[in-house]
């Protein structure tokens, strides 16, 4: 039965391919748009991600995200230090500098303050030059995004490419000196900005002069110390918010989530998606059952069960969805694989397979059902009737 | 049959593209390296605090009592200088050339000194020559009166010019001690720490922003260490202590109590503005420790834990 319900499925190949090619446009639009939705929002704290060492950031209460600095005084440094069950605190400036490149232009860069003797909060990797070489006076270290685009010299010919910004050049942060020492490599921001490392002292000297600089805490907790327990004390003995690294992340992304129209745009895409997926497979598939229904009112006066037929359709549904489903998620995989050194935000976890298949699956379930009432009311002497 | 096959196998081939995708997507990122460890207390409770190495004695900022241009500099920075030694001379032309003066002032005061005795000897021989004669009618009254009033004359003049050489002498004693002034001396025994003058250079009299000098006392150092004040409440004097090196937090040395200022000074936020405001205030605790544990430098900075009682849980006031 199963052979001649494949064979069923294959012999009209424009409608089997019509009922793959909308289940694989359902599956691609399902995965794409999300991928490319959880790529942005993942910018959105990919900051506080590339920081990997701290358990524990400390900040005003009133800070909403991360790039909402409230700074703090120098001295809460210390009155986090002194909290019980904290290993060490840093101090981290982070703050939006301009920067006056070689052609004159300005270039609003995010300027990382990280503190002067452990250089705690660096960037994840380092493509040139050592973290180390922060120590060298007006050393600055630079990611190689912005280095190569928009910190980069403007090109001997018009329109053409800049030339990347190269160890040893110099750079003028509000018409101070710094000079690059090495070049990094971070996770794209949501606001794409250059961003240039260097010591929190020296950053402080960057900076427009302001009475408070300190805009982060960096908080490690002792072996053993349980962080909700740490940020609770924290909040209590210094005033000032603390926030475990995922905490944090969640709050920026939900800052996002709330405050701009990302969430909503992308939702009416997926939801596009799948209603036009839905419409095109469901349809074609519904129409293919309505020009076998001659054989399958063959294979009900020979004496079929109902209950095979049914299998049949669902054999048939589950074989067009999982190629669909493949074929969507692979050009997924191969946009995004395609498009990986570009600007474009695109993340592509585990879950979201299992997001497309679940879309895909409901998709398939609904055209076969729709199919599957027709087939089961259908009399057996229709076949006479033609 | 081509159709039968090849769209699954696709498929088949695109879910394990986006599988791979997956799994070589999401790899964690890499934690950046600590260029040094950071410090760590070694208190379950503490209070932590930024440290900042002195001489014992302070640092002084040697000022000088004149102003003037500085004519030679006998010290130079790393040199021990014991109590009184010259360390940098003022130019003293103006005052070498006023002590002449004042030199010739005297001797000029001697020598009236010389006349005024002489006048006295002339007068009193002349007197005693006259008081001699015993028989009055020899000398008339007024000559003998004249002759005994020029002794009484002369002899004042005497004083007058002694006071004049006592004046010239102390006009002589005043410009050597502004001679005297013009060489600055140290005040302690101790280290020269800091020359920010030169030959040449004008020294300016009163408290200066940058020091002319600076001297202290390298045999014992301390460490000044800052408290918030909001934190001062909970800070024992006697409690232990630790001082950690930045940049290697394997040189530690435990800190000795010294005494504690009892002012709580405003903290200096160093921003480099003109007008400062005060960010917070601390209170400043002094410790000092063993210099062969720590190689520190006057003026660098420490990390400095300060045990302290736990007073978080329980609600009440910790008095």
């Amino acid at each position: 039965m199963n052979h001649i319900a494949i064979k069923m499925l294959m012999g009209d190949r424009g409608k089997y391919l019509g009922i793959v090619m909308g289940l694989t446009f359902a599956s691609l639009i399902m995965t794409q748009q999300p991928a490319i939705f959880l790529g942005l929002m993942s910018r959105s704290y990919s900051f506080i991600s590339d920081v990997g060492l701290p358990d524990i950031w400390v900040m005003d209460e009133k800070v909403q995200f991360v790039d909402d600095i409230k700074p703090l005084q120098d001295t809460e440094l210390y009155r986090v230090r002194g909290v019980s069950g904290v290993e060490w605190a840093m101090p981290m400036y982070k703050g939006l500098l301009k920067a006056r490149l070689a052609d004159g232009t300005f270039q609003t860069c995010n300027v990382v303050g990280l503190d002067d003797a452990t250089l705690i909060g660096g960037p994840p990797v380092m493509l040139e030059g050592r973290l180390e070489d922060l120590r060298r006076s007006d050393g600055v270290i630079v990611d190689i995004d912005g280095a190569r685009d928009k910190l980069g010299k403007p090109s001997p010919m018009s329109g053409g490419k800049p030339i990347a910004l190269k160890v040893g050049d110099s750079l003028e942060l509000n018409d101070r000196r710094a000079i690059v020492v090495g070049i990094a490599k971070v996770t794209r921001t949501f606001q794409s900005q250059p961003v240039v490392y260097t010591t929190y002292s020296r950053a402080k000297n960057y900076a427009p002069k302001e009475r408070k600089l300190l805009s982060f805490v960096l908080v490690k907790a002792k072996p053993g110390q349980d962080l909700a327990e740490l940020t609770r004390r924290i909040r209590a003995t210094t005033g000032l918010a603390a926030y475990t690294r995922e905490e944090f992340m969640s709050l920026t992304y939900e800052y996002f989530m709330r405050n701009t129209g990302i969430p909503i745009n992308f939702g009416i895409s997926v939801l596009l998606g799948f209603i036009v997926g839905a419409a095109i497979a469901g349809q074609t598939f519904y129409n293919f059952t309505l020009e076998n229904l001659r054989q399958f009112g063959v294979l009900k006066a020979m004496g079929t069960s109902n209950w095979t037929l049914l299998r049949m359709i669902l054999l048939q549904a589950v074989l067009v969805g999982t190629i669909g489903y493949g074929l969507g998620v692979g050009l997924t995989a191969l946009f995004g694989y395609s498009m990986r050194h570009t600007i474009l935000a695109f993340k592509f976890p585990w879950q979201l397979l299992l997001f497309s298949g679940a879309g895909v699956s409901l998709i398939c379930v609904f055209a076969a059902l729709i199919s599957i009432l027709k087939v089961i009311r259908l009399e057996p002497a229709i076949v006479f009737k033609g | 049959m081509q159709v039968k096959y090849t769209l699954p196998i696709l498929a088949a081939a695109g879910f394990l593209f986006a599988a791979y995708t997956v799994i070589n997507s999401n790899k964690p990122i890499p934690v950046a390296p600590v260029v040094a460890p950071p410090a760590s207390a070694p208190f379950t409770s503490f209070i932590a605090g930024s440290g900042i190495v002195e001489a014992k004695s302070q640092n002084i900022a040697i000022g000088t009592p004149l102003s003037g241009i500085v004519k030679t500099v006998a010290i130079k920075v790393g040199d021990k200088v014991k109590v009184g030694a010259p360390l940098f001379y003022l130019d003293d032309r103006d005052t070498r050339a006023e002590l002449a003066v004042k030199r010739a002032d005297l001797a000029k005061a001697r020598a009236g000194v010389n006349e005024a005795k002489a006048s006295v000897r002339d007068t009193q021989s002349l007197s005693a020559l006259a008081e001699a004669i015993t028989d009055r009618r020899a000398i008339s009254s007024e000559e003998l009166l004249r002759r005994r009033n020029a002794l009484l004359i002369n002899t004042t003049k005497l004083g007058s010019a002694e006071a004049l050489v006592q004046q010239a002498e102390a006009a002589l004693t005043t410009t050597q001690t502004t001679l005297a002034r013009l060489v600055v001396q140290a005040p302690i025994n101790g280290e020269v720490l800091q020359v920010n003058i030169r030959p040449g250079e004008f020294a300016q009299a009163g408290a200066l922003n940058t020091p002319l000098l600076v001297l202290g006392n390298m045999e014992q150092l301390h460490v000044r260490v800052d408290i918030d004040e909001n934190d001062a409440w909970r800070f024992d004097q006697n409690s232990k202590a630790v001082a950690f090196l930045r940049g290697n937090p394997n040189f530690k040395t435990d800190l000795i109590p010294a005494y504690v200022e009892p002012y709580v000074v405003p903290k200096k936020s160093l921003t480099g503005d003109s007008s400062e405001q005060v960010d917070t205030r601390v209170l400043q605790a002094l410790y000092s420790f063993d210099r062969n544990q720590l190689p520190v430098y006057v003026g660098q900075q420490l990390d400095v834990f300060i045990e302290a009682r736990d007073y978080s849980g329980d609600g009440r006031p910790p008095l």
